[in-house]
């Protein structure tokens, strides 16, 4: 059995991946075996910095060969090492999942040696996980970047979900921060994986093998080297497009290593948030990136990417919620999807007003400047008004010092004396 | 006004639908600490299993749904439940067809509600459930829910572990779902059982309680999210919140 020194060093080491879900797949339990995967995933724990744990999330090893700058466990870091044996990781999964303490595995690795051979020892783990434990529950895997091709296509075959992690958006920052990782390394895997899953689902077989049933995901890093907002979305964008990727997942960026290439501040948690905000109206509210920030803008602070982007187009509004299509009330700043289906239901029994809104809970502080119901207005039809209000109530109390450079809404509430 | 008191059961309270439906001054509840108005008649219903068929015959013909969104709404531990499922089966019988899509309706809103916090607390708990081993290899789960869900997760048990024995103990209503790795029986029982633990247990909990410790990113603390993701009356039986 493992032992609680290292749990803790392998643990440590991995819990700055932001990925956490255990959703998407429908694995059923083999006969003899345990467990098996809930496609809305389930959450089974919450940590004090409000995060859930979902899956037992833990490295192989943290003996890194890379030297990549914003990592803690990188070649020349000072930091304690441990591997686990294969073994050790499936008796940990087995008896932590029986106890119901966890959904899954999450199953990284530092590369120790090669490639190849730490992606070989990482399938190693994951076939004897399924064959000889007999365990149906959910594994994610991280692929390792230049590994081989065979290795990375099989274990698509035995675990739920992959993810080759971009890290920084830019090639440029990528050579700078992480000298031996290459921007082909890590999307040629992506993409043979997505091509191999679209030829799996062609198959027309009686007895289809899974291949991935929860898909890919990703993550980049925010903060740590300078690209904006708008170039971060359009990556994004253009990774959910080409291949099919379930989710990009953001990290802001934490220094935990000191470097005169890296920033020495956290990276805010409101980037990190808005980012996520601009992620979900891609993926949910029909937005492009293009839509939501230009390649070199960042997002708004002061209020989210739905609203910025109304306040540019109010030619738009306001929208009458009882003949409005989906589409348009999905742009409504305040209404979200389950808000917008709960409208389109409930119009088709009776003329809503403001009041039976306001009784299905859908927040109308922000929606009332650009709704009508059924004909009435209760908003303000004064632009520079509403960008304050909606700035207000995000604010919560936040104040500075005028400057010749501060925005007109800030020198505004200075002269109205409203905070 | 007439009170109608059910002994808690689906049965009886259908019974007490027959009459208390087109009784417009009425109220039906299966709790004993409910305050009585000054003018209040009480009924104590008797199931009866010809009503009960009636108003379920009925139902099933105008709404064949509504069955399943009444039994989940009875299981919710509040004492306005058998009011609310009234108010919705007043509106099927008198729209004479299904009324779930009505969202701006003030009894529609306050049936979905309630069945929400059922569904929602039973998905909650196949996370926040946590076993414990004994020691003949038996596992036991104690947990004290808000309402009366322990039917409604055991099918996810049962499907996930069912090489198993395990025994899912509802605390707070006295009841547990007994399962052999063959056959699942529910049974009454006291509050309190005394388990005996099996020698690697406390092991594998301090385990999880270092995992527990390690997976958190100490310098981003957010207990206030914590919280209202894992409520704290949730914690009673969880080892990492020993």
């Amino acid at each position: 059995m493992i032992d609680a020194e290292r749990l803790k060093i392998l643990t440590e080491s991995a819990k700055y991946d932001v990925s956490c879900s255990s959703s998407g797949s429908r694995r059923t339990n083999t006969k003899g075996g345990i467990g098996n995967a809930s496609p809305a995933g389930i959450c089974h724990s919450f940590t004090p910095d409000g995060r859930c744990i979902s899956l037992l999330k833990i490295l192989l090893s943290n003996r890194c060969a890379y030297n990549c700058l914003y990592c803690p466990n990188r070649a020349e870091a000072d930091v304690p090492r441990a591997s686990a044996t294969p073994d050790e990781i499936c008796e940990l999964t087995v008896a932590f999942y029986k106890r119901n303490y966890i959904e899954g595995l999450f199953l990284s690795s530092a590369v120790e040696g090669s490639p190849d051979a730490t992606m070989e020892r990482l399938l190693d783990t994951v076939i004897k996980l399924r064959k000889i434990y007999r365990f149906n529950g959910y594994i994610h895997l991280k692929g390792i970047p230049q590994a081989d091709r065979a290795l990375i296509s099989r274990a698509g075959l035995y675990v739920d979900r992959m993810s080759f992690n971009v890290e920084l958006p830019s090639e440029k920052s990528l050579r700078l921060l992480a000298p031996q990782k290459s921007k082909e390394g890590v999307l040629a895997p992506m993409k043979q994986l997505a091509l191999e899953k679209a030829a799996v689902k062609e198959e027309r077989t009686k007895h289809r093998k899974i291949f991935l049933p929860a898909g890919q995901t990703t993550q980049l890093i925010v903060g740590a080297s300078p690209e904006a907002d708008g170039q971060i979305l359009k990556l994004s964008q253009a990774m959910y497009r080409r291949f099919s990727l379930k989710r990009v997942y953001f990290s802001s960026y934490i220094p935990v290593v000191h470097h005169s290439l890296l920033p020495d501040k956290c990276a805010g948690l409101l980037r990190e948030h808005r980012l996520y905000q601009a992620d979900w109206l891609m993926r949910f509210y029909g937005f492009s990136a293009e839509e939501i920030a230009g390649e070199n803008e960042n997002l708004p602070e002061e209020y989210d990417p739905k609203c910025a982007w109304a306040l540019r187009h109010m030619q738009f509004f306001p929208v009458e919620i009882n003949r409005a299509p989906l589409e348009a009330l999905l742009r409504v700043p305040g209404i979200g999807t389950l808000g917008a289906y709960k409208i389109i239901k409930a119009r088709k029994f009776a003329v809503l007003d403001f009041g039976d809104l306001a009784k299905m809970r859908i927040v109308l502080k922000r929606a009332k400047h650009f709704i009508t119901c059924n004909g009435k207005f209760y908003g303000s039809e004064n632009i520079a008004t509403v960008k304050n209000m909606l700035m207000l109530e995000e604010k919560g109390g936040k104040y500075e010092q005028l400057s010749m450079f501060s925005t007109p809404e800030t020198s505004l509430s200075a002269l109205t004396g409203q905070l | 006004m007439n009170v109608y008191i059910t002994d808690g059961s689906e049965c009886c309270f259908y019974t007490a639908v027959f009459s208390a439906c087109t009784d417009r001054d009425c109220m039906i509840t299966s709790s004993r600490t409910v305050q009585l108005a000054f003018d209040s008649t009480v009924i104590i219903v008797a199931p009866d299993e010809n009503k009960c068929e009636r108003v379920k015959g009925k139902l099933r013909r105008y709404a064949p749904r509504s069955l399943g969104d009444i039994s989940l709404i009875l299981r919710r531990g509040s004492a306005a439940k058998e009011q609310v499922a009234l108010e919705y089966i007043r509106l099927i019988v008198q729209k004479k067809s299904p009324v779930g899509d009505m969202l701006a309706h003030p009894a529609v809103i306050a049936a979905r509600e309630e069945k929400k916090k059922v569904t929602l607390e039973a998905h909650h708990f196949t996370g926040f459930l946590r076993f414990m081993e004994g020691e003949g290899g038996i596992f036991y789960a104690p947990f004290s829910p808000d309402n009366d869900i322990l039917e409604l997760i055991l099918p996810h048990f049962l499907s996930r572990l069912p090489g198993q024995s395990f025994i899912i103990h509802d605390t707070a209503r006295g009841k547990a779902a007994l399962y052999n790795g063959k056959d699942c029986v529910i049974a009454q029982t006291d509050e309190k059982v005394s388990v005996a633990l099996s020698d690697c247990e406390l092991r594998f909990q301090s385990l999880w309680k270092e995992y527990y410790r390690s997976v958190n990113i100490a310098s981003r603390p957010h207990e206030k999210q914590m919280k209202g993701y894992m409520p704290v009356r949730y914690w009673k039986f969880m080892p990492e919140k020993q």
